[in-house]
Order: structure tokens, then C-alpha cells, then sequence
């Protein structure tokens, strides 16, 4: 058992480490507009594909791929907001509306890939090479790094949205739109931002996974459900909240997997984000009203 | 002494509703005007067609000779006309100092936010002793000093109030009054709406009644005598 558990760890971390990058980026369009973005996974794969055309396909190497690739997500991410959310801001079905426009935007995003890269597998070069030890267990360097990564980047918005006029705004904007208007803040614009941001950590995310998986069309959207049982599981709202419960959901699907396999794991998932949501509704760190 | 706010035939409404029938109405630079009149006559419709909250449907609102009927409400404080809203509950989940710092958020108000925020808590000490505290633990008094500070935070060339005073107990009435005063003293132009006539008197050099959507009469203080009267008239209109 030994051998198998500390491996599974490690994985449950990487999971964690990419839900947390997931979840991230969906709540901080949650906290600013009060909607979810159903997009987000296409626009993680959006993101990998770009940046295999240029790392690899034109050859300018992974750091002008992984620019290039986080770039089309933003602009993506902008356009999405444009288009097909600000439309219906201050409509009282916003949230039911907004869930069949990105999903919409998904399947499109999704079919307008599979049709420019074909149905060919891709794999995007990792960003480091070789193998570190963690716990004891080999690891490759590049998901080493996605574990430090991860972390990192959540420091930094929390400190972007805690201590920084743009961060602070957009908690703002969430908040109470009314009032962020009359102290000069700029509403429509800070949309823009919330969604830009949330697309770049999409792009980010998706470059990443994009050398441990293979690079499909459905690189983005397959772990996107997981990713949004993070975000309610940790009781949508805080930074901190989303991040411990993207590690708890991250080693708790290795876990189960060891024991359950990969059958019936999403089924017990689902499971025990019922049983949270039945016992504390507020998530699982979500505070209690 | 120049122009600094001139409303002419405004216009607005909700949805299929109006409220504003053509409100004509001005302010001087230096000069503090109040507003008053029964609940729900639209003074409070009236000033968010003048912040932007709400699109006039007909007429002009000029600032500084400028036109921004119908502009952004970012635009507008950024222009300098700020306000504070009527029972404002400002951002419940930020601190009471992370807000009056955000509030310093338009490009005329970053420079010298500093000072601003030292003269908003020497106006407001309670501010200062609860710099930490979220806005929704905020009582009422507290919630109303930190929508004032904000809106000072801004950098206002003019300020517009709300019923600052609404609910609060007479105590902390007269302390958001002495406060207010103190702003009109330092030459903040000010609008102020409040229910209390002799407050606004002793404040300002006009009234404006609202009444139906319009003026129904405008008082200037060197008319002050007749308040015992004006009283009566806002009584009895709205006893009907
Ligand atoms: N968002 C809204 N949608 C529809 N009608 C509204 C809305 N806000 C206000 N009204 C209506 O517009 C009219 C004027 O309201 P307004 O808030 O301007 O009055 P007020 O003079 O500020 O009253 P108070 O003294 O109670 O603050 C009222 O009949 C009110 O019901
Ligand atoms: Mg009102």
C-alpha cells in the first residue's frame, strides 16, 4: 500500500494544483458578475492549441507559444463578456441566461477547433525537463512546477484583489454595482477585466495541461465540472476557501480512484458535494450567515 | 459667481413610469441648496438622473458648462459631481479604510488621498477607531459617516447627499449635521435632501420643494421669515 499511496498523493496534489488555477479563474468572474462561465474549459484548449500552432507548428519555441496562447484567451475571454454576457446584465434571469450563452460559446469554440486542428493528437513540450523527488516519489519536473505554480498564483490575486485599486474594484463591482458607479468606478469596464483576467489564468491553465495531457478538443472541458464542484464546494465567494477545497476535491479524486476506480468516482464526487452543500450550505469553508 | 450646476426640463422615469415632469433647477459655485418634500415624490429619481444611475428621458443636465446629461456615472464623479446615495450599504464584505481608500478612485482624487483621508477621519473619529471593520457590522450612523467619507474620498467640486440623517437617533443626527455644516464651511458645494426644513435652512440659501415630479416652489433664505409657513405648506401638502 505504501508504494501506491504517497504516488497518489502527489497526483491528488497536481489535481488539486489544476483545479485550484480552474476554480480561481471561475470565481473571480463569480464574485465580480454573479455568473459562471461555462466557456472556461474551452478557453483553457483554445489556449493549448494557439500555443502548440506557435511553439510548434511555426516553430518560435514554448515561451512565444504560451504568450501567444494566453493572449487569443483573453481576447476570447473579452469577447465572450461582450457579446454574450454584458447583454443581459440587469436582467433578472442573468445567472439562467448567461449558463446558455457560454455554453454556447463552448460548443462553438469547441467545433471551430476540432475543425482548424483536426482530429490529430497534440502534445505541447513540457516547460522543464527531467525529474524531481517529492515525498519520496519521482515527479516530473514540469508538474513539480505546476504544484509550486499554483500556489503562487493564488498569492498573487489575493494580494491583486486585496491590496490593489484594480483588485479592490472589482471585489467592489460585486459587491454592490450601484455604489461602485458612484465612487467613479468604471462597472462596464471592470466586466472587461474580471473576464480578461479570469481568461488569461484559463490560457495559463490550459497551456500547462496541455504537456500532461494530450491536447483535444476537449482538453479544457472535461475537467471544467470538477472544477465548478470546487468552486461551490467552497462556498463561492473567497480566494481561500476555493483553493482549500480545490485541494480537498484534488486528493480526494486520486484517492477515490485508488480505491474506486475511475467508474465511480465522479458519481461519489457529486455525492459528497451534496452531502457538504446538506450540512454546511455556506461550502465547505464557506462562512456560516 | 459662476454656474456650477443648471438642470433645465429633466425629464425621467422607470421603465413605463415617469416621476420627473421637467425639474428646473441651479446651483452656484460656493453655494449649498436644499431639497425636500414628501417620500416618494422623486427626489431621490432626481438625483441619480443627475449621477447618471438613471437616464434622463428628456432635458439638461449642465456642469460646469458642461453637458453630461446622460453620461457614464463614472464620467460624471469623474467631472467632480459625487454622491452620496440614500441608505447606502456601500460594500459589505470591505473594511471600513480599504473603502475610503478605493473611494480616492478617479484620477482628480488619487493625488493627495492621504490628506483627504486625514481630514475624512478628523470628521469622523469613529471611522478611524473602526478601520478594520466590515461595512455590513456597521451600524447605521457608522454605515451613513463611511457613505459621506466616501464620497469625500472622491474629491467632490460638488456633493450631493441624500437624507444623510434618515433613521438615525437625535444624537447622532446632530453629529452628522455638525459634520455636514463643517463640509459647507470648507466650501464644498453642497445638495443636501433632509425631511428637517430648519436644518436645511440654517445650511443652505435655497429650497427647492419637490412635489409630483416638479418644483412645486423654490425659497430663498432672505425669505427665511415665512419658514414657520413653509412648514406648514409641507405639512399640509402632505397630508393629502
Ligand atoms: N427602481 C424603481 N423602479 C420603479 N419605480 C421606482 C423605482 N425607484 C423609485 N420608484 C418610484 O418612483 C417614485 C419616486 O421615488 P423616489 O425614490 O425618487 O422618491 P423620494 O422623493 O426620494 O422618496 P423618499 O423621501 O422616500 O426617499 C416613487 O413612486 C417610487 O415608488
Ligand atoms: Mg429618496
Amino acid at each position: 500500500m505504501d508504494g501506491v499511496l504517497i504516488p497518489t498523493l502527489v497526483s491528488g496534489l497536481l489535481l488539486g494544483s489544476l483545479y485550484a488555477l480552474m476554480a480561481s479563474g471561475l470565481s473571480l468572474i463569480w464574485t465580480t458578475l454573479g455568473v459562471f462561465n461555462f466557456a472556461h474549459g474551452a478557453l483553457m484548449t483554445l489556449s493549448a492549441y494557439i500555443a502548440w500552432t506557435v511553439s510548434e507548428q511555426f516553430g518560435l519555441g514554448l515561451v512565444m507559444g504560451f504568450v501567444a496562447g494566453v493572449g487569443a484567451a483573453v481576447i476570447a475571454g473579452v469577447l465572450i463578456e461582450l457579446l454574450l454576457v454584458r447583454p443581459f446584465y440587469g436582467n433578472r434571469n442573468m445567472m439562467l441566461i448567461t449558463v446558455m450563452t457560454t455554453l454556447a460559446a463552448s460548443t462553438i469554440l469547441e467545433r471551430g477547433i476540432s475543425m482548424i486542428w483536426g482530429p490529430r493528437l497534440k502534445q505541447l513540450p513540457r516547460t522543464l525537463d527531467g525529474q524531481v523527488s517529492l515525498l519520496g516519489a519521482p515527479v516530473s519536473a514540469h508538474e513539480a512546477l505546476i504544484i509550486v505554480l499554483a500556489p503562487a498564483v493564488l498569492m498573487a490575486l489575493w494580494w491583486y484583489t486585496g491590496r490593489t485599486r484594480s483588485g479592490r474594484s472589482l471585489r467592489a463591482v460585486g459587491q454592490n454595482p450601484g455604489s461602485a458607479a458612484l465612487i467613479g468606478i468604471d462597472v462596464p469596464r471592470t466586466f472587461s477585466l474580471a473576464f480578461g483576467l479570469s481568461a488569461a489564468l484559463a490560457g495559463l491553465t490550459g497551456v500547462l495541461l496541455g504537456s500532461i495531457r494530450f491536447v483535444t478538443p476537449g482538453l479544457g472541458a472535461d475537467p471544467l465540472v470538477n472544477a465548478m464542484i470546487v468552486v461551490i464546494f467552497g462556498g463561492l465567494g473567497s480566494l481561500g476557501a476555493t483553493a482549500g477545497a480545490a485541494y480537498v476535491i484534488g486528493l480526494l479524486e486520486a484517492l477515490l480512484v485508488l480505491w474506486l476506480g475511475l467508474y465511480w468516482t465522479p458519481s461519489v464526487l457529486f455525492v459528497a458535494l451534496i452531502l457538504v452543500l446538506v450540512f454546511r450550505p455556506n461550502g465547505l469553508f464557506g462562512k456560516a450567515t | 459667481m459662476t454656474r456650477l450646476l443648471d438642470i433645465t426640463g429633466l425629464r425621467a422615469g422607470y421603465a413605463t413610469v415617469p416621476v420627473l415632469h421637467g425639474i428646473d433647477l441651479h446651483l452656484d459655485a460656493g453655494e449649498a441648496i436644499g431639497l425636500f418634500g414628501p417620500n416618494g415624490h422623486g427626489k431621490t429619481t432626481l438625483l441619480h438622473a443627475v449621477s447618471g444611475l438613471l437616464k434622463p428621458t428628456a432635458g439638461c443636465v449642465r456642469f460646469d458648462g458642461q453637458d453630461i446629461t446622460g453620461a457614464k456615472p463614472s464620467a460624471i464623479v469623474a467631472a467632480g459631481l459625487v454622491q452620496a446615495q440614500q441608505g447606502n450599504t456601500l460594500f459589505g464584505d470591505m473594511g471600513v479604510q480599504e473603502t475610503l481608500e478605493l473611494a480616492a478612485f478617479n484620477t482628480r482624487a488619487r493625488s493627495g488621498w492621504q490628506t483627504r483621508l486625514e481630514e475624512v477621519q478628523a470628521l469622523f473619529p469613529r471611522l478611524a477607531e473602526r478601520k478594520r471593520q466590515r461595512a455590513r457590522t456597521l451600524s447605521g450612523g457608522e454605515r451613513q459617516m463611511l457613505s459621506i467619507g466616501c464620497a469625500l474620498m472622491c474629491n467632490p467640486r460638488l456633493l450631493i447627499l441624500d437624507e444623510p440623517t434618515l433613521g438615525l437617533s437625535p444624537r447622532l443626527k446632530g453629529e452628522l449635521r455638525e459634520a455636514i455644516a463643517e463640509i459647507a464651511r470648507k466650501g464644498v458645494p453642497l445638495i443636501v435632501v433632509e425631511q428637517d426644513v430648519e436644518f436645511l435652512l440654517a445650511l443652505s440659501s435655497r429650497l427647492y420643494l419637490v412635489e409630483q415630479g416638479e418644483i412645486a416652489r423654490m425659497i430663498n433664505r432672505a425669505d427665511a421669515p415665512d419658514h414657520k409657513e413653509i412648514m406648514e405648506m409641507y405639512f399640509g401638502e402632505q397630508a393629502h
